[in-house]
């Protein structure tokens, strides 16, 4: 007998109930997700001051941002504080976490010391540090604000005090989930404990470092409170054409900086770098993640 | 291939701070097992001494928490041992690491290593030894051979069923020729088919590897079939250590009666009647002679007339035309046999009758009578439990 496959469908009362449940969430997301990237792909190919007086242009705001040395300054800046924060971030948190899983006494309490700094917003942070590194500088002679090292350095160690204690919890549940007894079995067939430790753990652990490199790669390259409140993009170097880099401005900074800059240009610009900060930042994130997940193992 | 010895070994858990605190506080803590707590901690094992024999197979049984399992860790050295003496090879080991006691150990869950394939799992500790590859590989392909899993070399575990798991833990213990093979229920995750056949694959495998085996189950079935020796645990202490059959047909207590045996032991309240040299017991006012054996045991430890606890496996009951009487309660067709659970007077029990010897099936309701030899007879005491024999 032939069915109605319109009238089967709707003979479900999942499916009858469906839209009512799912349309409040769905409309949100495609008013706030969806619809403004939307936007905001269009607005990187136009020339606009607001929305509503939005010029097409084509790729000029494209061409604009990749000639532009303080958007591939920032790029190379921001690469290369991604790397370190990321290496620096994942070893210092998985050693703690190590350590916090031998049974040591005292280790709850540790564990919420290092989660404690995550609780502090980034712009109060960049603050406060500023002003530590500042008092050590002082003695010196110099400021944080004086050399392009210090800020880098300075953020460096801002993201690990921030981040370790994050990317710990990530690492504790996945050491944790470490069957005891493969360990055991490690310990019988003769591994030492760094044998066991990169030969067995680490490999069982591919879970939580997935996660943790794709998060620390992505914090990494998004970083701006943190940035903006340390260092503000300080110090700079003044070009022969006469404009200024701000040696340790990075790339969302620079965005910002950019989207409010003088010219009437500068938000199409701003918006197109944006553009090609979602693509690197995306990119990089999924090559990572396929890198990773092909290390992890089922038990 | 080692001698193993055991010498008054005893394990004592001791208390995490707040635990100690919390017993001071409220008093006792509260108690899960039989286990002796003492100030020190919880005594999981005490005053266990076993000397095992070069290639022997030994089995250590009991239920939950006797201390069994704990036992084989401290002999593998994954566990500290509060006090005694461990020999391997004549070599005292209590602090020697796991990796230099030349055991090996197949785990209840298979504790293999799921990034690594089937081969890898089974190299990695002669890698570790820095064997050359040519040896390690031929060592590898020989193990895999006897287990039959040479097909699954390239697989990673977790592409392999429980069998095929449990047989790549087996290999990856027998590459390495170990002085000891410890085996901590390596069965108890199998289904009961499985397990039998994995079962009858083990004793094979003794006659390709000249080793010591240490067995641990609860499973009195795979005590009884695979051990050379038993070693019967209760409450962290060896209750009676001897070859399946002496536990089968002499048990030290009444708690070895009751675990070894399927069906177990049926117990019953009787009278242990001395004449001289003769020994009868005496229940529901029908008298059994105790055999010759048994009478010549009592005799000799002087045991005088008294109360005791009969015990008497299901199958050496027989139906009789003259003897005890007692109700069908449930009747159970087995195939070969018939489960008959009668009650007499206010005990339950249970009957093993064979169908060869039956005519027509008994009905529940019926009365029957049933007797038993006197070769079969357990008498224990009603005071400590103990065989009166031993």
């Amino acid at each position: 007998m032939h069915r109605n496959p319109i009238k089967t469908f709707w003979k479900n009362p999942t499916r009858r109930w469906a839209l009512l449940f799912l349309g409040p969430v769905t409309a949100a997301f495609f008013i706030g997700f969806v619809w403004p990237f939307i936007q905001g792909i269009w607005l990187s190919l136009c020339k606009f001051r607001l929305i509503s007086d939005a010029q097409f242009i084509g790729l000029d705001n494209f061409t604009k941002a990749l000639e532009d040395p303080t958007f591939r300054h920032a790029f190379w800046y921001t690469a290369l504080f991604a790397v370190v924060s990321l290496v620096l971030i994942n070893i210092l948190a998985f050693a703690v976490a190590y350590v916090l899983t031998q049974g040591i006494k005292g280790s709850n309490i540790y564990r919420t010391v290092f989660f404690m700094p995550n609780l502090i917003g980034g712009i109060v942070l960049g603050y406060i540090w500023s002003m530590i590194f500042d008092g050590i500088l002082s003695h010196y002679g110099t400021s944080i604000l004086m050399e392009t090292k210090f800020g880098f350095w300075g953020l460096i160690i801002l993201m690990l005090w921030q981040q370790i204690g994050y990317m710990m919890i990530i690492y504790i549940a996945g050491l944790q989930a470490v069957p005891e007894d493969m360990l055991e079995a490690a310990r019988i067939d003769g591994a030492n404990r760094w044998q066991t430790l990169f030969r067995v753990t680490i490999p069982n652990v591919m879970p939580s470092i997935t996660i943790c490199t794709f998060l620390s790669l992505t914090n990494g390259f998004k970083l701006f409170d943190q940035n903006m409140a340390l260092t503000a993009g300080q110090p700079f170097i003044i070009q022969p054409d006469g404009s200024a880099v701000k040696t340790t401005e990075m790339l969302a900074l620079n965005i910002y900086n950019t989207f409010y800059g003088s010219s009437n240009t500068s938000p199409g610009v701003a918006q197109a770098k944006a553009v090609l900060f979602f693509i690197l930042v995306a990119g990089l994130g999924l090559l990572q993640l396929s890198y990773t997940r092909k290390r992890e193992v089922q038990q | 291939m080692a001698e193993v010895i055991l010498k008054n070994i005893k394990k004592v858990y001791p208390y995490v701070s707040g635990e100690k605190k919390k017993r001071k506080k409220g008093g006792e803590p509260e108690k899960k097992t039989n286990l002796q707590i003492t100030d020190e901690g919880v005594v999981a094992v005490q005053k266990f001494s076993l000397d095992i024999a070069d290639k022997e197979f030994i089995v250590l049984v009991g239920p939950s928490g006797c201390g069994k399992s704990t036992t084989l860790r401290m002999v593998a050295g994954l566990e500290e041992i509060s006090d005694g003496e461990l020999y391997i090879d004549g070599k005292l080991v209590n602090d020697v690491a796991p990796k230099d006691r030349d055991i090996a150990m197949v785990f209840q869950n298979y504790a293999l290593y799921p990034h690594m394939t089937v081969y890898d799992n089974m190299a990695f500790s002669l890698k570790l030894k820095h064997m050359p590859k040519a040896e390690i590989d031929r060592k590898v392909r020989e193990a895999a051979e006897i287990l039959d899993i040479t097909q699954y070399l390239d697989r990673k575990p977790k592409a392999l069923s429980g069998g095929q798991r449990q047989r790549v833990a087996i290999g990856r213990a027998i590459v390495r020729a170990p002085k000891v093979m410890l085996m901590d229920e390596p069965l108890s995750n199998l289904d009961a088919k499985l397990r039998n056949q994995m079962r009858a694959e083990i004793i094979k495998l003794r006659e390709h590897i000249n080793t010591t085996f240490i067995y641990v189950t609860h499973d009195q079935t795979e005590a009884m079939t695979l051990g050379d020796r038993i070693v019967i645990m209760r409450d962290g202490y060896i209750q009676q250590i001897g070859t399946p059959q002496e536990v089968f047909n002499h048990p030290a207590n009444l708690f070895v009666a009751g675990f070894i045996g399927m069906p177990v032991m049926n117990l019953f309240d009787a009278k242990l009647i001395r004449e001289g040299q003769h020994y009868f017991v005496e229940l529901d006012g029908h008298r059994v002679h105790l055999s010759e054996e048994k009478c010549a045991r009592l005799a000799a430890k002087n045991v005088e007339s008294q109360d005791v606890t009969l015990g008497v496996r299901p199958e050496h009951i027989d139906l009789a035309e003259d003897g005890v009487s007692a109700r069908i309660d449930v009747s159970e067709m087995m195939g070969s046999s018939v489960h008959l659970h009668l009650s007499a007077g206010d005990r339950d029990m249970i009957v093993i009758v064979p169908t060869v010897d039956m005519q027509g099936l008994p009905h529940m309701g019926d009365t029957v009578c049933f007797s038993f030899k006197g070769n079969v007879a357990h008498v224990f005491s009603k005071e400590d439990d103990k065989n009166l024999e031993f």
